[in-house]
């Protein structure tokens, strides 16, 4: 563990004992919802960063998680832990799904085919709106009858810990190496043995899994989901916390997604302006720091020890 | 449904595709040459709107005036970007060219979007259209606002085909869309060559944006569904294909116009309109990611 690594969880440790002193109740749910978008960009470049497969549907994958478990809540009576199960499952299975459909597709085609698929769940969830209540936004259940701002931040914190920490584990076994190979070389993986079609496969519904938990949660502590959460341009904010935050790992994608949250917050006298100007930073770090802020930092630290 | 009713339906498809045809044949032209999709092209679209916006309504310029403004600001846009942030995957100086072409300009797309929010508001402008009142055809009826906009977008496309079948700039754009290689052994500038179809790609998007704000409205947001009509007419057609182009958006306009019979409900017909062409989208990626006139890539 390098010091970088120490002074990351020394973060986390201190979030932890952020309600204990005293933190108002205001910026506990900015947090909160800056946890989801952590779940969200690590789950994200889980995908990007180390198989190299784009998509655009990660936004839509998590309204999918969102919907499913909302709509099982509602219609079949089950209890809010199961249902969410269920919107895991949903997204986990069509990510398999369309992994599988699109082995063939790269770059900009594989790019193009999550647009569509993404876009398409879009619209059939505002389409249904009998079912869906369209862009009126569906009443949600809370997670836990009654639960303070400082329960939802401790399951929020625990969800993108262990979603992150899950990932890492995956990361560090032979499935992780095989998504990197796949990144560096497919013909060549595929040459040495490796089953480069279920790899791919599995690579896409592990990513957007972790993205229909995320949903899910976010529906339960929110209680009003709509269909703009899985718009395009929702899919831009969640690419921009990745690549500012450093989209070549999933740690410092989560990283991203809860600085850029707080910062949207902080700076929130500047309007619109604040969007606009995290889009000009997301672009001066791809064309300059690919390897994102976190990235960056750890390089430096990393000289100087 | 009348004879009149489907006449009219075809009418307003050919209207829609002409400006899907423009949109769509900036995103061929760029990918023809620079083998990249603009993801950014939507946007450029919308400051087309804007600049037709400034031209017409904030400089009182005559509203012929505000596509031409359009034209020549895209232009400039669309040299900045190249040579700032695309110039550098063919240079060598990106580590991962392909996932960065497509990141880049999908961040520059957010960033123009929310820049649009921030500088104009999210409020809808309405510049003043080419002409206004209706023109009648027999018992068929078009709006005259959108029949000259799309007839100016007509003679844009064909002024387009004549130049790059006459001009010698044009022959250069085809060569090295062809044979990157070949064209550069034989003393095309492919650096010169590609900031020009990049920032023609910007200019036709900036004269649709231009051409249709009036018709409908201008706002920040105004991008994003006629882009992804035309990422689905260049996918139809062949990515970096001319004539597909074209026909993909003949081909689309009439698809939408008419599918929208198929649903009984016309409230979730209208809503599932936008999601027809998104199935034809997939279904050709999958089963031809050539599409009905590009050429067939080892790895798509």
């Amino acid at each position: 563990m390098t010091l970088f690594h120490k002074v990351l969880l020394g973060f986390v440790g201190l979030a932890a004992m952020l309600p204990l002193i005293g933190v108002p109740q205001y910026w506990l749910y900015t947090l909160t919802i800056g946890l989801y978008y952590a779940m969200l960009a690590s789950s994200w470049s889980l995908l990007v960063g180390y198989v190299g497969r784009i998509s655009f549907a990660q936004a839509a994958m998590s309204g999918l998680g969102a919907y499913v478990s909302v709509l099982t809540g509602m219609y079949l009576d089950l209890p809010v832990i199961p249902s969410l199960l269920l919107g895991v499952a949903a997204a986990g299975v069509l990510g398999l799904f369309i992994g599988w459909l699109t082995l063939r597709l790269h770059g900009a085609y594989l790019g193009l085919t999550t647009i569509a698929f993404g876009e398409i769940l879009r619209i059939t969830v505002t389409a249904e709106h009998q079912l869906t209540q369209g862009s009126r936004g569906l009443q949600v259940r809370p997670l836990i009858e009654g639960a303070g701002p400082a329960t939802y931040y401790y399951i929020f914190l625990a969800a993108a810990v262990a979603s992150v920490l899950l990932m890492l584990l995956l990361l560090r076994s032979r499935i992780g190496l095989f998504f990197q190979a796949i990144r560096e070389d497919e013909d060549g993986t595929a040459s040495l043995g490796v089953n480069v079609t279920l790899w791919k496969s599995l690579a896409f519904g592990c990513s957007t899994a972790f993205a229909g938990l995320a949903g899910g949660l976010y529906a339960h502590f929110v209680q009003l989901i709509t269909p703009s959460m899985m718009s395009m341009q929702e899919m831009g904010y969640v690419l921009a916390m990745a690549v500012i935050g450093g989209f070549s790992n999933v740690v410092y994608a989560a990283f991203g997604g809860v600085l850029l949250q707080i910062l949207l917050e902080a700076l929130r006298e500047l309007g619109e302006w604040r969007l606009a100007v995290f889009g000009i930073i997301a672009i001066l770090m791809l064309r300059f720091a690919p390897n994102g802020v976190f990235g960056w930092l750890e390089n430096l630290l990393k000289r100087k020890g | 449904m009348t004879l009149v009713a489907i006449a009219e339906q075809a009418a307003n498809g050919l209207i829609i595709s002409t400006f899907y045809a423009l949109i769509a044949l900036g995103i061929a032209l760029i990918f023809g040459v620079l083998k990249i999709v603009n993801f950014a092209h939507g946007e450029f679209y919308m400051l087309g709107g804007y600049s037709c916006y400034l031209a017409v309504t904030l400089l009182g310029l005559p509203p012929i005036f505000g596509v031409v403004f359009a034209v020549v600001i895209l232009m400039a846009v669309g040299v900045l970007v190249e040579q700032t942030l695309i110039k550098p995957i063919h240079t060598g100086k990106v580590d991962r060219p392909d996932e960065y072409a497509i990141m880049i300009t999908f961040a520059l797309a957010i960033m123009l979007l929310n820049l649009a929010n921030s500088v104009f508001g999210p409020w809808p402008q309405s510049p003043a259209p080419v002409s206004r009142g209706i023109v009648e055809f027999g018992e068929l009826i078009i709006p005259g606002d959108r029949l000259s906009a799309a007839g100016i977008g007509i003679l844009l496309i064909v002024g387009l085909l004549l130049i790059l079948r006459y001009t010698w700039a044009g022959k250069a754009v085809r060569a090295v869309s062809q044979d990157r290689a070949a064209a550069e052994t034989f003393g095309i500038n492919i650096s010169r060559v590609s900031m020009l179809s990049f920032g023609a790609g910007a200019a036709l998007a900036g004269a649709a944006g231009a051409l249709i704000g009036p018709v409908f409205n201008v706002v920040p947001a105004m991008g994003a569904v006629p882009a992804i009509k035309a990422y689905i007419v260049v996918v139809l057609g062949g990515l970096g294909s001319i004539p597909g182009a074209i026909v993909g958006a003949l081909i689309l306009g009439q698809v939408e116009v008419f599918a929208t019979i198929l649903i009984p409900d016309t409230n979730r017909a209208l809503a599932y309109k936008d999601a027809y062409g998104l199935v034809v989208l997939i279904l050709v990626l999958l089963v031809r990611p050539q599409g009905l006139f590009g050429k067939p890539e080892r790895r798509a």
